[in-house]
């Protein structure tokens, strides 16, 4: 459970002294007796009201396996086979193993940013396997709904994840899985980049190289450089790697707030002066599409992720584009951001054990199967870097690494990655407002960089939960 | 029928006039009077309103208040903190700053709404050739998704090439960034928020319109009263209950809508400046899962509206007309 420490009183009286407050006096009417009554009946009553008198599943009944793949019918190659990846993965479950799976299609932009997902958890009827982002890992760990997986994983396999694992893990103990490795790195279209007259050594090292190229490339209709601009846990986790780059960062290995320093303030600055000078656009070019934006011509360069390299092979194909890894500060070293969704299982499940087993099973194995399955997740399915140590050499092995592009992710921008931090909504909400603020208001880096540092610390200072590092 | 046979006045003695089950029914009901007899006929046709009210509005509504008294985890933990969460509201600037925005918007989108959909009104009662056609073009932008809406107004107003944008270069101003500029953004969602309402209000008003009998203008015209004498004094006393209506309804409508359309449009950004109360509660709840927090907000935000569904009464005396009516 989060400990809002400054939230959550010590003195505050409790349900049962809610009750007693609610006895009449010695002279009270048997109205305000009944009153009373029923107003603390509803007070004891009110969380199994609230929760909807809701059950995780119970014992040995098919579990459900919440996700944003599968089932569903595409016209879309890329997510037709994604889909079948998770189809067949339970089939096969079910015809070797008990209680059964049904897989429980949920469209992405629900399940981030809906209400279905924490509906379910906060009336006691979440689902057996879900996925999860690292952004969201603290909370549901320290709401005591994640199930620890260790004891279901073979001999080498969390060696053979390596640091993967490292945001995933709690005193030793696994409780995700990761099926996929999603590093950022900057898109650019060949094409401007040719018209313009520049060629792959012009390819920018710094921040100003780079600010730099995206004022030459852009035009009224074409934004030079692109940078997220939505608020959200996605905008954050694209602009860590610029503050990491710096030797900034938002806590110290201790725990402690850092946020207010040098590299901070200088990530913020380059977002901001970016924008100001209208090198990078305010709101995203085709509302956030990227391969609409660079087919139209409205982007010369967009800071992405690998899973776009699976989008443009399946609407784009023909579209040459390029990849080059963040460049860095003067003085700095290269970091990128690495993401990527795990398999979780449900604490709570009355089939928790074997929720726990199949996240195993699944990609948690040393087994052949378990690896190639992984292999094919990360180089047929989808297109990302495999966060096993055995599964990324045997795709490199197969063919998967082979192209330009995938080359470049495995071989230059993978290498220089650090995982996605997960940090609880308050840090979070910190961060966002001082990057909102400074890149699309013009306010004072210094002073916002020290209001959200200031939040942070009041907030870690009563946090009590998982280690936030 | 036994039960009406079986006794004739009041406190008499019931006849015996067969088996138990003949007897039964007339000694426990006595004939009710005629107008007990409507109580009960609607209070029967409006139980399943009721019940239906009873479920989903009035019990959630005090579970949520009950919440507000609660610190929640999102994960089943719930733990007693009285007006904690309240005290946090009150000490919390996001929140503050979400009222502040969304008095913004109420105040400016609610009156635009009222004059625009009384002009709207005003225009298509009027009979024009293919009146019908302008009636369903203005009210259709209601019945698409506020999600659809999002997306295709996302489109018009993207900074590059935004149909907007490129309307304004063309006719020789400078595009602007509508939905990234803290000073444009606010404005652009209560624009878009007009036209997908307007239609609405514009049928509500329109039909108000209709029921303003004719002769009173014909009337006036004999007089000689002009177009605007006309509307000040007839149409716009003769519309009170609908006008009352519009602006409730739009007022509780700005204060609790349009959620789908901020979080595909702006998502509360640029820098929080369209995060209306409204979307900062449901961010607290579904986002960070505080829910207790959420339910605190929300009971607050219920308050507000109650008070200002009050002074709207007030003020419009519940839309009667003058003399009570």
């Amino acid at each position: 459970m989060l400990q809002h420490g400054k939230e959550a009183e010590p003195a505050a009286p409790t349900a049962q002294t809610a009750v007693r407050t609610d006895r009449p006096a010695p002279h009270a009417s048997r109205r305000r007796f009944l009153t009373g009554l029923a107003g603390a009946g509803a007070a004891f009553a009110a969380p199994a009201l609230l929760t909807g008198c809701g059950t995780a599943q119970a014992k040995g009944a098919t579990m459900k396996f919440w996700n944003f793949y599968a089932p569903q019918n595409s016209p879309d190659p890329a997510i037709r086979a994604q889909a079948k990846w998770f189809t067949d993965l339970i089939d096969l479950w079910n015809s070797t193993h008990s209680p059964k799976i049904e897989l429980v299609y949920i469209p992405v932009g629900d399940y981030t940013n809906g209400a279905k997902l924490p509906t379910a958890f906060a009336t006691g009827s979440g689902p057996d396997i879900f996925l999860l982002s690292p952004g969201d890992f603290l909370r549901y760990y320290n709401g005591g709904v994640l199930a620890d997986l260790t004891p279901h994983l073979d001999h080498g396999v969390v060696e053979d994840y390596g640091t993967a694992l490292t945001s995933r893990m709690v005193d030793g103990k696994v409780y995700a899985l990761p099926m996929e490795i999603e590093p950022l790195a900057m898109f650019y279209s060949i094409d401007t980049w040719e018209k313009a007259g520049l060629s792959e050594g012009d390819i920018p090292t710094t921040w100003d190289q780079m600010l730099g190229l995206g004022d030459k490339l852009r035009t009224r209709t074409r934004a030079g450089l692109v940078f997220e601009t939505n608020p959200g846990y996605y905008q954050n986790f694209t602009w860590y790697p610029w503050m990491w780059q710096g030797g900034g960062d938002v806590l110290d290995a201790h725990g402690n707030v850092s946020f207010d320093s040098k590299a901070t303030r200088q990530a913020l600055s380059f977002w901001q002066d970016a924008v100001r000078h209208g090198i990078a656009p305010r709101t995203l070019p085709a509302a956030g599409d990227v391969i609409g934006g660079f087919k139209g011509d409205n982007v010369a360069m967009w800071q992405t992720g690998i899973w776009n390299v699976a989008s443009f092979k399946a609407f784009a194909p023909e579209y040459r584009y390029g990849v080059f890894k963040l460049p860095a500060p003067d003085g700095g070293k290269y970091v990128t951001t690495l993401g990527g969704w795990s398999f979780c299982a449900n604490a709570q499940s009355g089939n928790s054990d074997a929720a726990a087993e199949f996240c195993a099973w699944a990609i948690g194995s040393m087994k052949d199967d378990a690896i190639d399955r992984m292999v094919d997740w990360c180089i047929r399915a989808k297109s990302d870097v495999a966060p096993r140590t055995t599964a990324l050499e045997r795709g490199a092995a197969k063919g998967g690494y082979d192209s330009t592009i995938m080359k470049k992710f495995k071989d230059e921008v993978f290498p220089g990655g650090r995982a996605e931090p997960r940090y609880p909504p308050v840090v979070y909400k910190a961060i966002s407002d001082a990057i909102q603020s400074t890149m699309l208001t013009g306010a004072d880096v210094a002073a916002e960089t020290q209001r959200a540092a200031e939040s942070m610390k009041a907030y870690t200072k009563s946090y009590q939960g998982a280690s936030l590092v | 029928m036994s039960s009406v046979t079986a006794h004739d006045t009041a406190g008499a003695k019931p006849r015996t006039t067969g088996g138990p089950t003949a007897q039964a029914p007339a000694s426990a009901h006595p004939r009710l009077s005629r107008r007990h007899r409507e109580w009960v006929a609607a209070g029967l046709f409006l139980a399943p309103d009721a019940l239906g009210l009873l479920v989903f509005v009035a019990i959630p509504m005090v579970l949520s208040v009950v919440l507000s008294l609660f610190q929640v985890s999102g994960f089943g933990s719930y733990q007693w903190v009285g007006l904690g969460n309240y005290d946090r509201m009150f000490h919390d600037p996001l929140f503050w700053q979400s009222m502040k925005i969304t008095g913004i918007y109420v105040v400016v989108l609610v009156p635009v709404l009222f004059c625009l959909s009384l002009a709207l009104g005003l225009l298509v009662k009027q009979k024009l050739p293919g009146v019908g056609a302008y009636r369903t073009a203005l009210f259709l932008p209601y019945v698409i998704s506020l999600v659809v809406v999002g997306v295709l107004w996302k489109f018009m107003l993207d900074d590059q090439v935004g149909v907007v944008n490129k309307a304004m270069r063309a006719a020789g101003f400078g595009g602007a960034s509508w939905l990234g500029s803290p000073g444009l953004a606010l404005a652009s969602v209560i624009a878009v928020m007009t036209w997908v309402m307007m239609g609405y209000y514009m049928i509500i008003f329109l039909a108000g319109l209709q029921e303003i009998p004719q002769e009173y203008y014909e009337a006036a015209r004999i007089d000689g009263a002009s177009a605007w004498r006309s509307f000040r004094s007839i149409t716009w006393p003769l519309l009170r209950p609908t006008s009352f209506f519009v602006l409730l309804m739009s007022t509780v409508a700005a204060i609790t809508g349009g959620l789908d359309l901020l979080f595909v449009l702006t998502k509360g950004g640029p820098a929080n400046g369209t995060s209306l109360a409204i979307f900062y509660i449901y961010q607290q709840a579904f986002t960070f899962g505080e829910y207790g927090y959420a339910s605190a907000m929300g009971t607050f935000l219920v308050l507000i509206m109650v008070v200002f569904a009050g002074v709207i009464f007030k003020v419009t005396k519940g839309g009667r007309f003058d003399d009570g009516e």
